[in-house]
């Protein structure tokens, strides 16, 4: 770290990107991945680069790390690592450079550690590598950096083998690593999206100590602005492979110069801005659960003994809540908590033990669940691109619930379903196209058009923003609730997005390892009688961006 | 199609599969002399301005008997896979969608078949049904069947659990519109790409059972048939063994380019 210090003495950036362009070779002509990029780290600074997928991010990491596909092409620029351009380098020297200059810290811990090697040797192997350690001296000093991360039993982690250990433990082992080799920058590529709410939240404070306590350059790699808004120093905001606004945290976020900057900054889920107005009638009981229990993975007949042996788990544990008339319930937990499981069940697509009530009729299990049920209650999924077959045009798609439940005469049905794409700000002539050749926002819209084309009295979202952009993100969920109070449907909001549901539910289920242990109003969120779960929760997900919060935040900053 | 022939492989396949079924539709016109008449002068010939390819141990025109024996030999192949193919996509997708027990009692009846090789498994089956083309064409085709209906199975499964057939479920929709409309299209592109590439090993076996006997009988023009009765030749004329093994292999490597080809134009990833 000797270079960094000296370059912070005369105020050198560790990284200097200058007017940097990429293209990627296909048969179809070059595409542009990055557009005159141009950004620099200052010593000791975290840079947050910010974009939606497709954007260029990741591809500007790999061309720092130096490993771009053979199809690369790049048009101009400079990558300048204190003072040296990295694009002159020959691959020695980038061997060389690699992890004991620069390292990386992938997405998901599970595919970058090697399933086969234990996780000491693992770190030690780094070591040895980049810091010409000896081998005992690499396992101690891993094994005490294991000990900075966090880890409890550190001696025992190096012993375990990467199945072993959980998501957060990975990549505390990861970044332990990546810290441990001493580099000038480290680069985090998405480091806690694969990891649950709670552990990234830790993950988030570990990196915040390392880095106060190493002053290492980072560069920080999100999505998420909120996020971003936490960790880093200077923020750069990139569309479609060219820097739209760079700066420092509080410019980027309370003045933002690009209209793209606002509107990503506007679209981030704030529970303090309600999208829904309305309040459901406080009468009317649409659909009650009463102790529903699913489990999975238990074998039904004689022959089972056929299949391997698979252990039972309890996916729902005595469940029971209401649900009235137009009301938006949102359900939150981590994965595995069991919130799909309570859709699959109301779907009518997984088992179940107990009863649900659905206006006058009760049903006690899934082939107990009728067409009139099935009518009124109907689901939209998490994937777009899962959940519209690709072998039908749009048109087909939307027609079937009205050929289905015989809705509207046959004459009537395409009138029906270019009303339908109208309804949720798609051009009619989509229903001659197929799914492929629409957007994941878009085939989400088609997904709730279909969904609200049987006129049901309940429609189940089961993460249906989570596989989309912040900004497409918004406009889904606006549009769910402006269909919603339009219809007077009840709604089953299901999601890990805290800040989201908080913004549209009117009450709020907290669910974990499949039980139902928090059930409140919208409004009473923050009250002192919640479950402990729930504050934590509550407490682990990132601030969305604010002026106020920005500025206090700010004088944290070195 | 675009996508079929911008491949290079693809474009191999098709040319060599367009010269095959030439030789299917139009081989029995196109061939210059009868291909069972002698012509004792000219015996075990090379080729020449008369005899293009040479001829037989009789003096038959090898062109003419190539021409004529394309359309039995290439539609052994497309049959036997047809009946296999149809016969394992029956049995796959009946053991995908029942699930539970009789998946398994079918599947891993299947897979004790699975483990006889092909050729021993049809050998077996000609030897009961007795020899003769008809019959060595259901014995390839029941030889396919296992192997068929393991990639039909996973293919169906594979497409059982997307969300467009959840979705289908939940709207309660009947079990055969889920299987006709949800599934089979999505799932029909492996089966597909598996038959062709099917054919060229039908047309080898068929080829290898003429040539031990089992299959064509004499004076069948069948491919492999034309080598078994040239072998004892070999020597004195490489040519009446060379040009129905090359035509074999021909036939073979077009539908293996082309099947090649067609899983690539199925895959929206390697579609470029």
């Amino acid at each position: 770290m000797t270079n960094s210090r000296a370059a912070a003495a005369n105020g050198q950036p560790v990284l200097d990107v200058r007017d940097y362009s990429l293209a990627y070779g296909t048969p179809a002509g070059p595409v542009e991945a990055l557009r005159n990029v141009s950004l620099s780290i200052r010593p000791g600074r975290t840079l947050g680069l910010v974009g939606e997928s497709g954007s260029g991010k990741t591809s500007l990491a790999w061309a720092i790390m130096r490993y771009l596909p053979a199809n690369a092409v790049e048009t101009s620029g400079e990558l300048v690592l204190l003072g040296e351009d990295l694009r002159t380098k020959s691959l020695e020297e980038i061997q060389d450079l690699r992890g004991r200059r620069v390292c990386m810290v992938f997405q998901d811990p599970g595919a970058s550690l090697n399933p086969v090697l234990r996780l000491g040797d693992q770190i030690a192997e780094a070591l040895v590598r980049h810091r010409a350690l000896s081998q005992k001296d690499a396992r101690d000093e891993g094994e005490a950096w294991l000990a900075r991360t966090g880890i409890s039993r550190p001696s025992e982690m190096m012993n375990r083998y990467p199945h072993e250990a959980s998501g957060g433990e990975k990549q505390r082992v990861v970044i332990a690593t990546a810290f441990a080799c001493n580099p000038e920058m480290i680069i985090f590529d998405e480091p806690t999206t694969a990891l649950d709410i709670i552990t990234a939240r830790q993950i988030l404070d570990l990196f915040d100590d390392l880095h106060d306590e190493t002053g290492v350059t980072a560069l920080y790699i999100s999505h998420d602005l909120g996020l971003v808004s936490r960790v880093a120093q200077d923020v750069a905001v990139i569309n479609q492979g060219a820097i739209v606004e760079f700066g420092p945290r509080e410019h980027v976020f309370t003045r933002p110069s690009h209209s793209y900057t606002r509107d990503l900054v506007e679209a981030v889920p704030n529970p303090d801005h309600r999208i829904v107005t309305s309040e459901p009638d406080a009468e009317d009981a649409l659909l009650s659960l009463d102790e529903v229990n699913v489990m999975y993975g238990r074998g039904k007949n004689i022959l089972s003994f056929l299949q391997p042996k698979r252990e039972v788990v309890q996916g729902a544990r005595n469940v029971s809540f209401g649900l009235r008339a137009g009301e938006i319930l949102g359900i939150v937990g981590e994965s595995g908590s069991g919130k799909s499981t309570i859709a699959k069940t109301l779907a009518g697509l997984q088992d179940f033990e107990g009863s649900v009530a659905f206006g006058p009729r009760s049903y006690s299990g899934r082939h107990k669940i009728d067409r009139a049920y099935r009518r009124a209650v109907q689901i939209v999924f998490q994937h777009p691109d899962a959940s519209l077959n690709p072998r039908q045009t749009i048109g087909k798609i939307l027609s079937r619930p009205l050929k289905l439940y015989d809705l509207v005469p046959r004459s009537e049905r395409s009138r029906r379903v270019r009303d339908l794409l109208r309804s949720v700000f798609l051009p009619e002539d989509y229903a001659e196209r197929f799914p492929h050749e629409l957007s994941g926002g878009e085939k989400q819209r088609v997904a709730i058009a279909r969904a609200f084309a049987a006129e049901p009295r309940l429609v189940i979202c089961d993460e249906i923003t989570s596989s989309l952009d912040v900004s497409v993100q918004a406009s889904v969920a606006r549009l769910l609730v402006d269909l919603q109070q339009k219809t007077g449907t009840a709604c089953l909001f299901i999601t890990h997005d805290l800040n989201l549901v908080r913004q549209l539910a009117h009450r709020i289920a907290v669910m974990r390892n499949g039980d139902l242990v928090d059930l409140f109003e919208s409004s009473q969120a923050r009250a002192p009688e919640r479950h402990p779960y729930t504050t934590q929760l509550l407490d682990a997900v990132p601030v969305p961006v604010e002026a106020s919060q920005v500025s206090s935040a700010a004088e944290r900053a070195p | 199609m675009n996508e079929l022939v911008r491949h290079p492989t693809g474009l191999v396949g098709s040319v060599l599969l367009s010269l095959v079924a030439i030789a299917v539709i139009l081989g029995p016109f196109l061939a210059p002399f009868d291909p069972q008449a002698f012509h004792p002068a000219v015996r075990l010939a090379g080729p020449s301005g008369t005899h293009w390819l040479g001829t037989d141990q009789f003096g038959r025109d090898i062109l003419s008997r190539l021409l004529t024996g394309a359309g039995p030999t290439v539609l052994f192949g497309v049959g036997a896979t047809a009946l296999g193919v149809l016969a394992g996509s029956i049995i796959g997708v009946t053991a995908a969608v029942a699930g539970g027990w009789v998946d398994s009692v079918i599947m891993r009846t299947l897979d004790g078949l699975l483990a006889v090789p092909d050729l021993l498994f049809t050998l077996l089956i000609v030897t009961i049904l007795g020899g003769g083309i008809g019959e060595a064409m259901l014995a390839v085709a029941v030889a396919f069947t296992p192997g068929m209906a393991r990639i039909a199975r996973s293919s169906v499964l594979s497409i059982r659990t997307r969300e467009y057939v959840l979705a289908a479920i939940a709207r309660d929709e009947s079990r055969a519109y889920i299987i006709v409309q949800e599934v089979i299209p999505n799932a029909i592109g492996p089966i597909v790409v598996e038959a062709t590439i099917r054919v060229s090993f039908a047309i080898m076996i068929g080829a290898t059972l003429g040539f031990l006997g089992l299959g064509a009988q004499p004076p069948s023009t069948e491919w492999g048939l034309m080598v078994a009765e040239a072998r004892q030749y070999m020597y004195r004329s490489p040519w009446v063994v060379a040009v129905p093994g090359l035509a074999i292999a021909v036939a073979a490597l077009g539908f293996n380019l082309f099947g090649d080809a067609l899983r690539d134009a199925f895959d929206p990833r390697r579609r470029r």
